[in-house]
């Protein structure tokens, strides 16, 4: 007979989760067992850290910061906030368009943009060449480490990678010194990346692993430019920073304050976008491959550092079948 | 050396990085046999400077150092005794 499936008492992973255990005394899986809580402290020391960075860059290139923009609340809310708390800031927003970007996630990227006066560039890969990446990544099995696939869907784990790498080489060749991205505190640990030029080649070569493993056959378009990790370029004097991990974390919050500033909402079924299409898929996607809701850490990581109600959480996990997008993007993945 | 590596590979385990029937060699490349990627990477070293209260200079992030066991436990040891000289630019995290 079937075990029993065993609900985490704290956050939202459950046992039939494969890797997830819950301590039959406790109640709790093992991330909340061994979770600690940033201190006050810590923070504080992250922010004086952003404010030292981020209130005098030092002048290399054009832009002072380039900016991973989708378009959604948290990326526009932190693109909003940056300016205002750092209005001196020289920014790039980069919207990559995978070709499955909402009309309103175009038209709400390019109004921030205008808000806080930001420089705007919509990155435009072959489209034919990404849905052809995308299908092949929805196709493959196990091309990504075991943690990504808990971190993200492969469709996402692979779009989320081309946009690092873009922007990554983008920075190089702008000078810029600081990348921003609006991961939540549920999607990264590590407020500050330093960027090297060993470590940069190693994720190069760690993403082309990933997409040879699916089958991708051009895969240059995709990655950092190879000149830029060569021996003899320059070392790149590039930090990331994740503001997310510094700032208090309240997505209704910074939606109303998106709304406010005349951000729309694309009103689109997933509970977990507000800007790309192709995601209500790819969740089904990683849940038929690997009965892994795709969000699910990222929620559990939300909730159990009281960023997020469980209840609420719960909800956003229901995935609605009859989604007509989930129809419409396996047609135009070819699936 | 054998308590860094065991610590090493309870930590992969418990955060789900590896497949308790998954058996890792010494020299097996994490990163090429699916065990982590940049980002888990960058949870890894997170762990080990908590775990052994020790700064890991980002110029020493790199293949050589930190994508096999024996390279990690290596790393970890040369810092706790104190024979790395970083650049001051510190660490990859704070």
């Amino acid at each position: 007979m079937a075990k029993e499936a065993l609900s985490c008492k704290k956050c939202v992973l459950d046992s039939r989760t494969p890797g997830i255990s819950i301590n039959a005394d406790t109640g709790l899986c093992q991330f909340c067992e061994n979770f600690t809580p940033l201190s006050e402290e810590k923070k504080e020391e992250y922010r004086i850290r952003m404010d030292a960075l981020l209130k005098s860059p030092p002048k290399g290139g054009k832009y002072d910061v380039i900016f991973a923009l989708s378009g959604g609340v948290d990326s526009s809310y932190t693109l909003y906030r940056l300016k205002k708390e750092y209005p001196h800031l020289t920014i790039l927003a980069v919207q990559f368009d995978n070709g499955f970007i909402s009309e309103t996630a175009l038209e709400n990227a390019q109004k921030f943009c205008d808000l806080t006066k930001s420089t705007y560039l919509r990155l435009s890969l072959d489209q034919q060449a990404l849905r052809d990446t995308f299908s092949k990544a929805a196709r493959s099995m196990n091309a990504y480490p075991g943690t990504a696939k808990y971190r993200a869907s492969d469709i996402c784990n692979t779009c989320i990678s081309i946009i690092k790498q873009k922007i990554i080489e983008l920075a190089i060749t702008t000078n810029a010194p600081f990348i921003v991205f609006a991961f939540s505190p549920g999607q990264t640990d590590a407020p500050f990346v330093t960027l090297t030029k060993p470590f940069v080649g190693w994720m190069r070569k760690i993403f082309d692993g990933n997409l040879r493993a699916m089958g991708v056959a051009e895969r240059d378009a995709y990655l950092i430019d190879a000149r830029l990790v060569q021996s003899g370029s320059p070392e790149p004097e590039i930090t990331i920073i994740h503001p997310f991990l510094i700032w208090d974390y309240d997505k209704p919050e910074f939606k109303k304050e998106c709304i406010k500033h005349g951000w729309i909402d694309p009103d689109l079924k997933d509970h977990n976008s507000s800007n790309c299409l192709l995601n209500a898929f790819a969740i089904k996607n990683h849940l038929d491959k690997y009965h892994i809701h795709s969000y699910a850490y990222d929620l559990a990581a939300l909730v159990r550092q009281g960023c997020m109600q469980r209840d609420d959480a719960i909800k956003k996990l229901n995935v609605d079948v009859s989604d007509p997008s989930i129809q419409e993007v396996q047609r135009e993945l070819n699936l | 050396m054998d308590e860094t590596r065991e610590d090493i590979l309870n930590f992969l385990k418990t955060q789900g990085f590896l497949n308790e029937k998954k058996i890792l060699q010494e020299n097996d490349s994490l990163s090429e046999t699916g065990v982590i990627d940049s980002i888990t990477l960058l949870q890894l070293i997170d762990f080990l400077e908590s775990k052994y209260n020790i700064e890991i200079p980002v110029e020493m992030i790199t293949p050589e150092n930190f994508d096999t066991l024996s390279g990690i436990s290596h790393s970890v040891m040369q810092l706790k005794q104190g024979d790395v000289v970083s650049d001051g630019k510190g660490s990859s995290l704070v």
